[in-house]
């Protein structure tokens, strides 16, 4: 790891003025970034502790009603805290559970909102700074591509990048259509669509969101969501448990005896960005609640996928997992 | 470094082979090469002995390489990339076939022999079997790294840095004469990111002071004094901001009951409290740690009274080799106040982080529940 400044923002405004120095990076959890500083991934000169800044402005870290029925999640909340909160169990499962079926007890317990949906891919290639990556080296090339490519992505590829997006709680946001709270140099919070927060590769997968130099993630906000109570996030791994996801769910659905008034579908572990798939939405909504509606879904979510020598699974799984999840959603 | 005499290089070349398998001893680092001489596609034998001057990596492939399996290619293509990568020179083509790779810099050439088992002769003079193994030899004909036993390749990266360590003027040599002949004088390998991990594989070497220079002392430039409260006490180090909490206890503190296992927040070997909360002290800097409440396996204990999770992981077994124990007990402690249900189930769900390579795991279930049960009986209080 090279030697780095270290600096202790107190609070917003002059970890915003810290951050915006080039090779800055902010630190709150440092489950993922310190990793990659130990490989080399990540190589920033100077590191803005931002873990003081919940005192304050205790709103930083907490978990605050919206007016209309919605919930403020501060970037710095940590995601046991936010996974077991009530309000969340009852009114937005799917966000509950995908925090809880996420890392370990210990990271839970480290890790902030704000950093999580921040997180970098697991691909090996990017991790490894002796193989070629655009990601980490842009113009390099991709080791993954004619590589070993089990984990890596089906659906958002391009020629460039096919590393698999590997986080879960942002599928259960970009599913429910959360709103990310952005603040940069200027000090004004600007409202970003969480399906906006994250881009394709494309021919430039070094960048992955739309945040610029220095910006910070200040809070993400649940909308007021009839469908979010009923919801389920439903990840499917090599092991039980702390692993990342082969394929995931995320699905909410707003029942009105058996036909589907509205529903919401978000998949991980196969794309390159959080995954939210309108196309299976639209072959949910105003169909009844029966397997073959939902298999139809299935297939519409992943009819676009491209798999590569060792991931053809993953197309299967997904579906399959979202068969599951839709079946026990609407039980 | 006094180099050998024809007649003596001649003598390693003709001597017999060694009439046995892998009983024989290894060659291992600080040994000299033994020559051989093998014949590359291009029809020409060539010899180790002809590539004195330049570092050079030896890899035998074993008997259970398959060309066609894609991991095997993977880890040889990496391994060549690396070399050229890492070590800091510009790869700028790769020649040859056949057993022999000639590796070109923009500076320096390299050879890399890759043997495979039908070289069995070459094999047994190395003293290793069927295994894949791994040697990189310096210029002057001295093995200066090995890997040998594993069931695949050595790590591409590993290779790359004991090769760089061999080849490369990272260290700063007591004078002019006492430094070893160096194939590469890049003065721009010196790279600080580097430069731990090139201790580290010269660490085998480093009583071969007549053939390896002395590294130079790494300076903590930006050393702070730091002050760190655990197990109740205030502790002042002097430490740079990219040391982990981790290393601060146990390099630092002297307190080696926390263990470093994958130090990637993998497997929970380094499980600490922090402000009463299981955290993982490898995933963070000793820095970040300032005025939080630290609490170690060796601040677990009252006097000589065990705490109740770790008299119950002795009680049931929770252990073989003891290496995960110390994080497994300090997350199965701060498990108790987590919202995790009562089952056997919720307890394996709530210790995932943990992995215990001896499988214990049924072990520190019974601890685990002992505890809790324990707790509940009492009206559910607090355990530490």
């Amino acid at each position: 790891m090279i030697d780095f400044e270290y600096v202790r923002a107190s609070d917003v405004d002059a970890a915003l003025h810290a951050g915006a120095a080039p090779s800055t990076r902010f630190v709150a959890g440092g489950t993922n970034l310190i990793d990659l500083m130990k490989l080399n991934v990540e190589r920033p000169t100077h590191l803005v502790d931002i873990n003081d800044l919940g005192r304050r402005d205790p709103s930083l870290a907490a978990i605050a009603e919206l007016p209309g029925g919605g919930l403020r999640l501060g970037a710095l909340a940590r995601m046991r805290d936010v996974a077991w909160d009530a309000r969340l169990r009852e009114r937005y499962p799917v966000v509950s559970q995908s925090l809880l079926l996420a890392a370990s007890g210990q990271l839970r317990n480290m890790a902030t909102i704000g950093g999580n949906v921040l997180q970098r891919t697991r691909c090996p290639y990017f991790r490894d700074t002796a193989t070629p990556c655009n990601k980490r080296e842009p113009g390099s090339g991709c080791s993954a591509i004619a590589g070993i490519n089990r984990t890596e992505a089906v659906l958002g590829t391009s020629e460039h990048c096919i590393a698999t997006y590997p986080g879960d709680l942002a599928v259960a946001l970009i599913a429910l259509g959360a709103t990310v709270r952005v603040r940069g140099a200027s000090g004004a919070d600007r409202a970003v669509p969480f399906a906006s927060l994250h881009v394709l590769p494309g021919a430039h997968p070094e960048r992955e969101t739309i945040l610029r130099p220095g910006e910070m993630i200040t809070a993400i906000d649940l909308p007021a969501l009839a469908a979010a109570r009923r919801s389920l996030y439903l990840k499917v791994r090599d092991r039980a448990s702390y692993a990342f996801a082969l394929a995931s769910a995320a699905v909410a659905i707003d029942l009105r005896g058996r036909t589907i008034r509205d529903a919401r579908v978000g998949l991980g572990g196969v794309a390159t960005k959080p995954w939210r798939s309108a196309e299976a939405e639209r072959a949910l909504i105003g169909k009844p609640a029966t397997e073959q509606t939902f298999r139809a879904a299935a297939e519409a979510a992943l009819a676009g996928a491209r798999p590569h020598r060792d991931n053809a699974f993953k197309v299967v799984l997904a579906k399959r997992t979202l068969v599951r999840a839709l079946t026990e959603v609407s039980a | 470094m006094p180099s050998k005499s024809p007649e003596a290089m001649r003598s390693l070349i003709d001597r017999e082979p060694p009439a046995c398998h892998s009983s024989c001893r290894a060659i291992e680092p600080g040994d000299d090469a033994p020559d051989f001489t093998v014949t590359s596609a291009d029809g020409i034998p060539r010899r180790l002995g002809d590539f004195r001057g330049s570092p050079v990596v030896l890899a035998f492939h074993g008997a259970y390489w398959d060309p066609a399996r894609a991991e095997y290619v993977e880890t040889y293509n990496r391994l060549v990339a690396s070399l050229g990568g890492v070590a800091g020179a510009r790869l700028l083509e790769i020649g040859g076939a056949g057993p022999w790779r000639d590796l070109t810099f923009d500076d320096a050439a390299l050879s890399l022999p890759v043997l495979s088992a039908a070289d069995a002769d070459v094999a047994r003079r190395y003293g290793i079997g069927d295994e894949p193994a791994v040697f990189v030899i310096d210029a002057e004909g001295v093995v200066r790294w090995s890997q040998v036993g594993a069931m695949s390749l050595a790590n591409p990266v590993a290779i790359a840095r004991a090769i760089s360590a061999v080849a490369a003027p990272f260290v700063d040599a007591p004078n002019d004469e006492a430094a070893p002949r160096l194939a590469w004088t890049r003065r721009d390998f010196v790279a600080t990111t580097l430069a731990a991990a090139f201790a580290l594989a010269l660490r085998p070497v480093e009583a071969r002071a007549d053939q390896v220079a002395v590294l130079a002392p790494r300076p903590a430039l930006r050393a702070q004094r730091v002050t760190l409260s655990v197990n109740g006490r205030e502790l002042a180090l002097d430490l740079e901001p990219r040391v982990t909490l981790l290393d601060a206890l146990r390099e630092y503190a002297g307190l080696t009951g926390t263990k470093k296992g994958c130090d990637h927040g993998q497997c929970g070997a380094c499980t600490v409290h922090i402000d009463g909360r299981r955290e993982l002290s490898c995933m963070t800097f000793a820095v970040m740690q300032e005025g939080h409440r630290i609490t170690t396996i060796e601040g677990l204990a009252s006097g000589d009274r065990l705490h109740p999770m770790q008299q119950a992981f002795i009680t049931h077994d929770g252990f073989q080799c003891g290496y995960c124990t110390s994080g497994q007990i300090m997350s199965a402690v701060a498990v108790l106040d987590e919202s995790w249900g009562p089952g056997d189930d919720d307890v394996r769900e709530a210790m995932s982080g943990n992995i215990c390579r001896c499988g214990a795991y049924p072990g520190i279930v019974a601890a685990v529940q002992e505890v809790r049960r324990a707790q509940a009986s009492n009206g559910g209080g607090q355990t530490r």
